[in-house]
């Protein structure tokens, strides 16, 4: 090869399309870089080994309730774990305390805030990303507006989490893949039996032509432990089940 | 008001020099007064009652002056006052010829103290006056004024006079009121309140800025009055020396005091658990510091449906979209027969045609049904 290529080739802003991105360094970002996800297959797909600080990360769920946020709840305990801080904004629904808990999340290290307005609500998610102190900050944007985001909104958001340096995932409804999108990584997510199917639709690195399938938390797993009755009598015949079982009175 | 100039003579040019500013500064301020300078604190309030601007510099100038001084301008109690005149007495010459001993059988010990004190004879020290612990500060708008980027503008001002004042005081505040005065005795209030105590002027202006969006005036504005709260000492502590710990903590204490005064404390919250087996009620949302953890029971979904959603039934089995397929449970729960709010229901994990995991219950107790509670994300 060209000496003068390879020299080129050295240079930290240059990438070859075939290879991962350095992990990006917004100029203001303190704690740069990446930290794990806790699923070690999506580990190895996403460039520099982990979810991106300072970076919006946009995750498009097909349904709410397919496993979208058991796939940031490791990431979201080791965080919190550490006394980190998550901001929740504009969350779909009251968040249930116990599970968040017995998802190994530090409950004293969660904020919610429920705008009324859809223009409170992206100021909100604006304001938590540029905070220094947030170490991620989860929004629920879409839901908000009604006809759809606002066309520079994720840019917004793109700049200020880089201001901020904390991670930044945005849930976002599946009909927003096809458009653009100034994320640097884009997730679509599916249910795919009892397991999350991960397609990275864009990242800094090689596109990725495989989707990853993941075993999310799942509640069913649980399904054994359920035996106990807190009070009252033995359950009336509800309909047909695929595990019928006695309750013990 | 009795100012201690001897220390101050040099630096404002003199005794002339000093009288004629504090002169120009009162006739500025429009206040009427009436000055007099003595050697002694007592002598120099005596002698400004008679007015006449005495101008005593020492000791024996102030003994001469003194003893012209008519006797109510010692405002002596009103017995006491009545006995002296009874003996011919007019002036405080006329008691000083006296002799001392038969005078103060006659009139009593204080008023002798106090002749001693105005003589100089007696010390007289002075307490300091102590400036209150108080912060409250007005300003008037030139024009009135609807806008409200122009009202932060005005406020700066009474901003940085407060966080000048708290620094001397190595004082933060934890509650500021900032009063908005439209005239006619309409008047808005927007009690500022900070998660932590502040001190800088720039956090402070950022969480008035918010409330000064949120707020509708109904009237221009014609003044801005600024007041704090309770003092505390300002938390000392020592940064660390790498990392901004201390930094993160700070900015996000201000982002929290942002959020509430843009949004409302009820849109702000923390999360907690309660010791309740109602799904409903295990989780409460907390304003301030939430409390200790608790272990959950059985899986439990991250997001609860508030209220419940009715499902319809058909052939038995819940619908939502497509028949829901049942996968766990059930579990009952029952509780809360002693707080009204009983309930008693068996829970189950329910999966839906697009693979949505659910927590949905059925209601033994007629009129029954199935409702949607929770969803597994």
């Amino acid at each position: 090869m060209n000496p003068a290529l390879i020299g080129a080739l050295q240079r930290g802003d240059i990438r070859r399309g075939d290879a991962f991105a350095v992990a990006p360094a917004p100029a203001r970002c303190v704690p740069s870089g990446t930290f794990a996800s806790g699923f070690a297959a999506l580990d190895a797909e996403l460039p520099g080994g982990g979810w991106p600080r300072g970076a919006l990360t946009e995750l498009l769920a097909g349904h709410e309730g397919i496993g979208e946020l058991g796939l940031l709840a490791p990431a979201l305990a080791t965080l919190t774990g550490a006394g980190k801080i998550v901001v929740l904004v504009a969350p779909p629904h009251c968040a249930h305390a116990p599970a968040w808990a017995a998802a190994g999340i530090r409950l004293d290290c969660l904020r919610l805030v429920f705008p009324r307005r859809p223009r409170d609500a992206l100021w909100a998610g604006v304001e938590a990303l540029r905070c220094g102190g947030v170490a991620a900050t989860l929004l629920w944007l879409d839901g908000m507006f009604r006809g759809g985001l606002p066309a520079n909104s994720l840019r917004r958001l793109q700049v200020a989490a880089g201001e901020g340096g904390g991670a930044a995932f945005c849930f976002r409804p599946a009909q927003c893949a096809a458009a653009a999108s100034p994320a640097p990584l884009r997730l679509q997510l599916q249910a795919a039996g009892g397991q999350l199917r991960v397609q990275l639709l864009k990242r800094r690195g090689p596109p990725a032509r495989q989707a990853i399938l993941l075993d999310v938390r799942q509640p069913a797993d649980f399904s054994r432990s359920i035996s106990r009755v807190v009070a009252g009598p033995a359950l009336p015949a509800a309909g047909e089940r695929p595990e019928p079982r006695r309750v013990p009175a | 008001m009795r100012l201690d100039i001897g220390a101050s003579l040099r630096l404002f040019g003199g005794l002339s020099g000093l009288l004629e500013r504090v002169r120009a500064d009162l006739a500025a301020m429009d206040i009427p007064a009436q000055l007099a300078v003595a050697a002694t604190p007592l002598a120099a309030l005596w002698l400004a009652r008679t007015g006449g601007n005495a101008v005593c510099p020492d000791l024996a100038a102030t003994r001469e002056r003194l003893a012209a001084v008519p006797l109510p301008a010692l405002q002596l109690a009103p017995p006491l006052a009545r006995r002296v005149e009874d003996f011919g007495l007019r002036c405080v010459g006329d008691l000083l010829v006296l002799p001392r001993a038969g005078l103060g059988a006659r009139v009593g010990k204080p008023l002798l103290l106090d002749l001693g004190r105005a003589l100089g004879e007696i010390a007289d020290p002075q307490t300091c006056f102590v400036f209150p612990e108080q912060f409250e500060q007005a300003l008037e708008l030139p024009a009135p004024v609807d806008a409200t980027p122009v009202l932060l503008f005005a406020a700066q001002r009474l901003i940085a006079a407060l966080a000048g004042w708290l620094a001397v005081r190595n004082g933060a505040v934890r509650e500021i009121e900032c009063l908005i005065d439209h005239g006619h005795g309409a008047t808005t209030a927007l009690p500022l309140a900070f998660s932590a105590p502040v001190h800088q002027a720039a956090r402070i202006e950022r969480v008035l800025k918010e409330r000064l969006d949120a707020v509708h005036l109904p009237a221009p504005a014609l003044a801005l009055r600024l007041a704090a709260g309770d003092v505390t000492p300002r938390e000392q502590r020592s940064h660390a020396l790498f990392d901004g710990a201390g930094q993160g903590d700070e900015a996000l204490a201000d982002l929290m005091d942002r959020l509430v005064a843009r949004l409302g404390p009820q849109a702000v919250q923390g999360l907690a658990c309660h010791a309740d087996h109602r799904p409903e009620r295990a989780s409460r949302p907390v304003a301030g510091k939430p409390s200790a953890t608790l272990q959950a029971p059985p899986p439990r979904p991250l997001w609860l449906v508030e209220p419940p959603e009715a499902l319809p039934e058909r052939h038995g089995r819940p619908q939502r979209g497509g028949a829901l397929v049942l996968v766990a449970g059930p579990e009952r729960i029952e509780s809360g027969w002693w707080d009204g709010g009983d309930a008693r229901r068996d829970y189950f994990i329910a999966i839906d045609a697009a693979g949505r995991r659910l927590w949905i219950f059925r209601d033994p107790r007629p009129p029954g049904g199935w409702f949607l509670q929770g969803v597994f994300a």
